[in-house]
């Protein structure tokens, strides 16, 4: 073949080409090792001497020509597949189902908010046996057998002396004990009492606070249940003291916290009082430090406990104690992120 | 406590209405339970006069009144025969509400215009303890001095309020009206009368008549003994029982009223002895014979003991100290003399005997909360100044008194202990008003604070315990709020423990379980459905009091609690179960209980609706989050999982738990009929072989080279041992099982095991030759250990 000929059917055939693999095809049909071009150049020497510059650097012109065009309609047909590509790759994108994360249970999520604060401010979280000696929940206490604060709380007795612990504050003297001030802890854990009505649950969630040093003061009770109160109820929440009785605290109170549902105007939540009340406090009864070996007139404390199941039904509206414990996946789920 | 505001009133002049009372004594530490106002449901209902009297017209069991009103005169038609002109009676007018919830309207009795109803006692929901004669049947004839007009609550006594006071328990003088009103006083800042307790000595020598022994002086602090003779039993006066009725108690007659009015005036439990049925006239306070029986007031017999008290007579008991008279010595109607014993029993004593003996009274209430010998002999002279006020016979000359008599306490500390339990100042002239007003003298000199604490105040003992006294009077509005300002840095934070269980609850969140928090104890019906053997009762550590059986072992597996809620989840058609909880076993070495038991931290994990390749890949995970070490798992034969689906986790020798399918007959139990797994962790051991710190280790650099065998096995050989034998390989890095196959033509119990394995070397990259050597002796040991052959293409 000529190189005219060559050329008129390479201009035919290119034009015709659909794909990268037929473009891939006619490249090597044309520049391959054995293809049109290399076989019109190996002609070269049947051509006087004379001839084969011109001839050569015409078949070279003509590969120089031939590689631009491939380059352009390999370009060319790559644009095309992928507009194509783009125009035919589809989804259905209107669904909105996720799959969903497990949740930590409520009583979880309060625990870890009062602890995550606790921590930031210096408390150390610490845990202890739920089976309790007496001595630990009521003597060490400042509640001797048959005073009638036992009377407060029903006790679940295993022995005569081993009992199901009533109050994280049994942790008191047993941190006591150990270590010295300053003192700040806080024990979240499982907590027992014989209630059997409705509105009580014989097993429930308390968080005790302890803070013993030097200088510590009511006005520090008072400022940390604010900050408290503040991180879980938002930052216009208020703090009410009133007069109450603890045999391990002295003073004792009751702490009452402005509504968080009416903001202290009264609603069905609160009775109409515009305040609730959530945990019982007081400065720590100087005859629980000396128990400890502690010199009560060097050093003074507070302590403070939170019932967390209180709390939560509170912050998250829920209605019925039971419901924490029943762990209906429908009632789980709700506390997921 | 119930406490009558009427009664209140005796003792101080409340000038406040009743919501600013109670929000006061809120105020200083008073809790308010309920406030009822006795004429609640009494409205509209007037005292008329009756002023003419006909029969109606047309009906021959009516009668037609005109009755004054105050200044109107109105018709009313009654069925009540016994009524006539210038009676006074309660008329309930047009709109008027009654006790037993009846309205009244307007109307026409046949025929004739009534303007209302003339209503009798329970209508008005009062009885004969609170109005005379108000236990008749029919229209309630009032007083003559009763005013027409007059709302009727007012004349017979029901204009008043009742409030539930909640005392705490230090508070052991509070428990009576005397003690209350003392409280309101000071609330309301305004003085608090004292009761009258004169009376005149008129009859015999008490210890010519009577001879006091106290022989257990230890249980028994003080004891105070005098008698009345000539005694004239009758009923006490409307004024009496009307403020007993108002918090309970009915009208008996008067010696026994008068003890019932001290007890809950003063405090005071009471006793009145018959004298006559006193042997050989000698009271002895002592303790009980083993196995001495008493018959007290409620007519059953009870057998004490050495640790009960009683008190007797030459012969026998006649009382259980404190809490019950014995039915052979008290009052009757021929009564004629009695003895007063007016005692302070110690607290413990009372308590136990009573539990023990399953038997309370008022008195045993009081009695439980402390007395002493300052209110013994102030309700003694109350009891017997009303003796002499009711007229009730001739009070004996002296008072037997055994026993210490009452002191009042010195309370010195230093003033500036104040402000470094408050944080706050407060003024030399509040701190001396305020303990005043407490019945407290104290002098300020200096820094020096001295109080005189009266003897009824058995909970002050030293200088916090007046503090407590200034700011709950003071005002805790007082108290402002700072930060431990003064006190030192600390630092805070979580053991590693909880930091781990904290991790393990995100992992399980992040692949979709959810965690519960159950009861950590339940019954042994409970336990049993968890499992398919017998289960050892014996093991379980039992509570003495439980609320029921189901609430009754502490747990020693997580299983029971999470199946019964699976159970009921799925019973409210909730599919898909993922859940999770961190609880505890509570595993005892000796039983009962010497010392505490073990309390072993568990991870439970339970999931329906999977199966068990997804549901051991979940379980792992978790263990895996804490541990690098190499884990197993063997068969397992724990009774409440399916022996062929389950298996124990170990990490080398030690047991970390189990995981596996429920066995059938426990899904039954629970009627749980999709397929469930269940997987128990213990944390303790887990948390023991966790990772210390993350160390980087550099990776290699040359390429890694894949091969897939295909095996043909035994049924019985474990996929995990297969990979082992090339794991155990020094350039293999990874190694896992895609596929299992099983068909006719591999032949019966035969399976095909596909996995992959990732050779590498560190050093180099890997040639044909070395990976065919390495393979070589892995295809070498399988062949061998486990007859485990290539699959022919």
């Amino acid at each position: 073949m000529t190189i005219e000929q060559i050329k008129s059917t390479f201009d035919v055939e290119i034009a015709a080409c659909k794909n990268a693999n037929e473009l891939q095809e006619l490249k090597s049909k044309y520049l391959g090792k054995s293809g049109a071009l290399t076989s019109l150049l190996k002609s070269i020497k049947d051509l006087p001497a004379e001839e084969r510059p011109i001839f050569g650097s015409k078949v070279n012109e003509l590969r120089k020509q031939m590689e631009n065009r491939f380059s352009s309609k390999g370009e060319e047909l790559f644009a095309a597949e992928l507009e194509r590509r783009l125009r035919e790759e589809r989804v259905d994108v209107s669904l909105t189902s996720c799959s969903h994360r497990g949740a930590l249970h409520p009583i979880t999520l309060v625990e870890n908010q009062i602890c995550d604060l606790m921590i930031a401010m210096g408390f150390e979280v610490l845990s202890g046996p739920e089976i309790e000696t007496d001595y630990y929940n009521f003597q060490a206490l400042n509640i001797p057998y048959d005073h009638p604060a036992r009377d407060m709380q029903d006790t679940f007795y295993i022995t005569d002396n081993i009992l199901l612990r009533t109050q994280t504050s049994a942790m008191q003297a047993r941190v006591m004990e150990r270590k010295k001030p300053p003192l700040k802890i806080v024990c979240p854990g499982k907590v027992y009492r014989s209630d059997s009505d409705a509105s009580h649950s014989p097993v429930f969630n308390q968080i005790e606070g302890l803070v013993v040093d030097k200088n510590v003061t009511l006005c520090d009770l008072k400022g940390t249940l604010e900050y408290i109160a503040a991180h879980l109820f938002g930052p216009q929440t208020k703090v009410r003291f009133r007069p109450s009785y603890f045999p391990f605290t002295e003073p004792s109170v009751e702490v009452d916290l402005t509504c968080s549902n009416c903001g202290g105007k009264g609603c069905s939540l609160c009775k109409e009082t515009g305040w609730i009340e959530v945990l019982g406090a007081g400065m720590v009864n100087p005859f629980v430090l000396e128990n400890c070996g502690i010199d009560s007139g060097k050093y003074s404390g507070f302590a403070f406990g939170i019932g967390v199941e209180r709390v939560a039904m509170i912050k998250y509206g829920i209605p019925d104690i039971r419901l924490f414990y029943e762990n209906d996946l429908r009632f789980l789920k709700q506390f997921g992120k | 406590m119930k406490l009558p505001l009427s009664w209140i009133k005796e003792f101080v002049d409340v000038d406040v209405d009743i919501q600013t009372l109670c929000d006061k004594m809120v105020g200083i530490g008073l809790e308010i339970e309920e406030v009822v106002y006795l004429g609640e449901h009494v409205t509209n209902v007037k005292v008329c006069q009756i002023k003419e009297v006909t029969r109606h017209p047309n009906a021959e069991r009516l009668l037609c009144c005109k009755v004054d009103i105050g200044g109107e005169i109105i018709p009313i038609v009654t069925n009540d025969h016994h009524i006539k002109v210038n009676d006074k009676v309660p008329v309930a007018l047009h709109g008027a509400t009654l006790a037993n919830g009846l309205r009244i309207t307007k109307g026409k009795m046949r025929g004739e215009e009534s303007w209302g109803m003339f209503c009798g006692a329970e209508e008005l929901g009062i009885n004969g303890d609170m109005y005379p004669d108000a236990d008749t049947d029919g229209v309630l004839i009032l007083r003559n001095e009763a005013t027409v007009g007059e709302d009727i609550r007012k004349e017979v006594g029901i204009d008043d309020y009742v409030l539930d006071v909640s005392v705490t328990a230090n508070r052991q003088d509070c428990n009576s009206v005397l003690g209350l009103s003392r409280e309101v006083a000071v609330a309301l800042g305004k003085t608090c009368r004292n009761p009258s307790i004169e009376y005149h000595e008129n009859g015999v020598d008490t210890d010519k008549l009577v001879n006091v022994d106290v022989q257990a002086q230890d249980i028994c602090k003080g004891y105070f003994m005098q008698g009345v003779t000539d005694v004239t039993i009758r009923k006490s006066p409307i004024w009496m029982t009307s403020r007993l009725a108002k918090v309970g108690l009915h009208g008996i007659n008067n010696l026994v009223d008068i003890t019932n009015y001290v007890l809950f005036e003063i405090g005071q439990p009471m006793h009145a002895f018959d004298y006559n049925d006193i042997g050989d006239h000698k009271i002895i306070v002592r303790r009980a014979f083993d196995g001495e029986k008493i018959v007290p007031l409620d007519g059953k017999e009870y057998t004490l003991n050495n640790d009960d008290l009683v008190i007797a007579d030459c012969d026998h008991a006649i009382g259980l100290a404190g809490i019950m008279g014995g039915s052979n010595s008290g009052i009757k109607n021929d009564t004629t003399c009695v003895l007063f014993e007016s005692a302070t029993f110690a607290r413990m004593n009372v308590r136990r005997t009573g539990h023990r003996l399953g038997i309370r009274s008022d008195s045993s209430a009081r009695f439980e909360k402390g007395i002493d010998t300052y209110t013994n002999n102030l309700g003694l002279s109350r009891a017997l100044h009303l003796i002499e006020q009711l007229g009730c016979g001739k009070i004996t000359r002296g008072r037997i008194a055994v026993g210490e008599t009452a002191q009042c306490r010195d309370v010195k500390f230093d003033k500036r202990r104040i402000s470094q339990l408050l944080g706050i100042k407060i003024p030399d002239e509040r701190i001396l008003s305020i303990l005043n007003s407490l019945n407290i003298p104290t002098k300020i000199d200096g820094n020096n604070v001295w109080c005189i604490v009266p003897p009824y105040r058995d909970d002050i003992l030293r200088d916090c315990d007046i503090i407590e006294e200034l700011i709950r009077v003071y005002g805790y509005n007082n108290i402002s709020g700072t930060l431990m300002e003064k006190s030192r840095i600390t630092c805070g934070g979580k053991t590693d423990e909880a930091k781990r269980i904290d991790n393990i609850k995100d992992v399980l969140c992040g692949i979709g379980y959810n965690e519960c928090v159950f009861y950590p104890f339940g019954g042994k019906t409970l336990f049993e459905k968890a499992s398919t053997r017998e289960i050892d009762d014996n093991e379980y550590i039992k509570l003495l009091n439980p609320i029921g059986e189901e609430l009754s072992r502490m747990n020693r597996s997580l299983a029971p609690n999470m199946l019964q809620c699976i159970s009921v989840n799925l019973s409210r058609n909730n599919k898909n179960l993922r859940l999770f909880e961190v609880g505890k076993a509570y595993i005892a070495d000796k039983l009962p209980l010497v010392e505490l038991p073990f309390e072993q931290s568990r991870l439970s994990i339970c999931a329906t609706d999977i199966d068990f390749d997804s549901f051991r890949r979940d379980v792992l995970q978790v263990v895996c989050s804490v541990t690098d070490e190499k884990i197993s798992l063997k068969r397992s034969d724990y009774d409440m999982l399916h022996p062929g689906i389950s298996a124990d986790i170990f990490a080398k020798e030690t047991n970390l738990g189990r995981l596996g399918k429920l066995h059938p007959k426990v899904a039954a139990n629970f009627d749980i009929q999709t397929d469930c797994f269940y997987a128990e962790i213990y944390l303790d051991k887990l948390f023991g072989i966790a990772r210390a710190e993350i160390k980087y280790k550099p990776f290699a650099k040359f390429p890694s080279v894949s091969r897939d065998f295909a095996f043909l096995c035994d049924e019985d050989v474990a996929a995990q041992d297969i990979l082992d034998e090339f794991l155990n390989l020094p350039l293999v890095e990874s190694a896992d099982m895609f596929d299992v196959y099983r068909g006719e033509k591999l032949g019966l119990n035969k399976k095909s095991v596909a996995i992959t394995v990732v050779f590498r070397d560190k050093n180099k990259t890997l040639q044909d030759s070395d990976i065919e050597k390495q393979s070589a002796k892995a295809l070498r040991a399988l062949k061998e250990k486990y007859n485990v052959v290539l699959r022919e293409q």
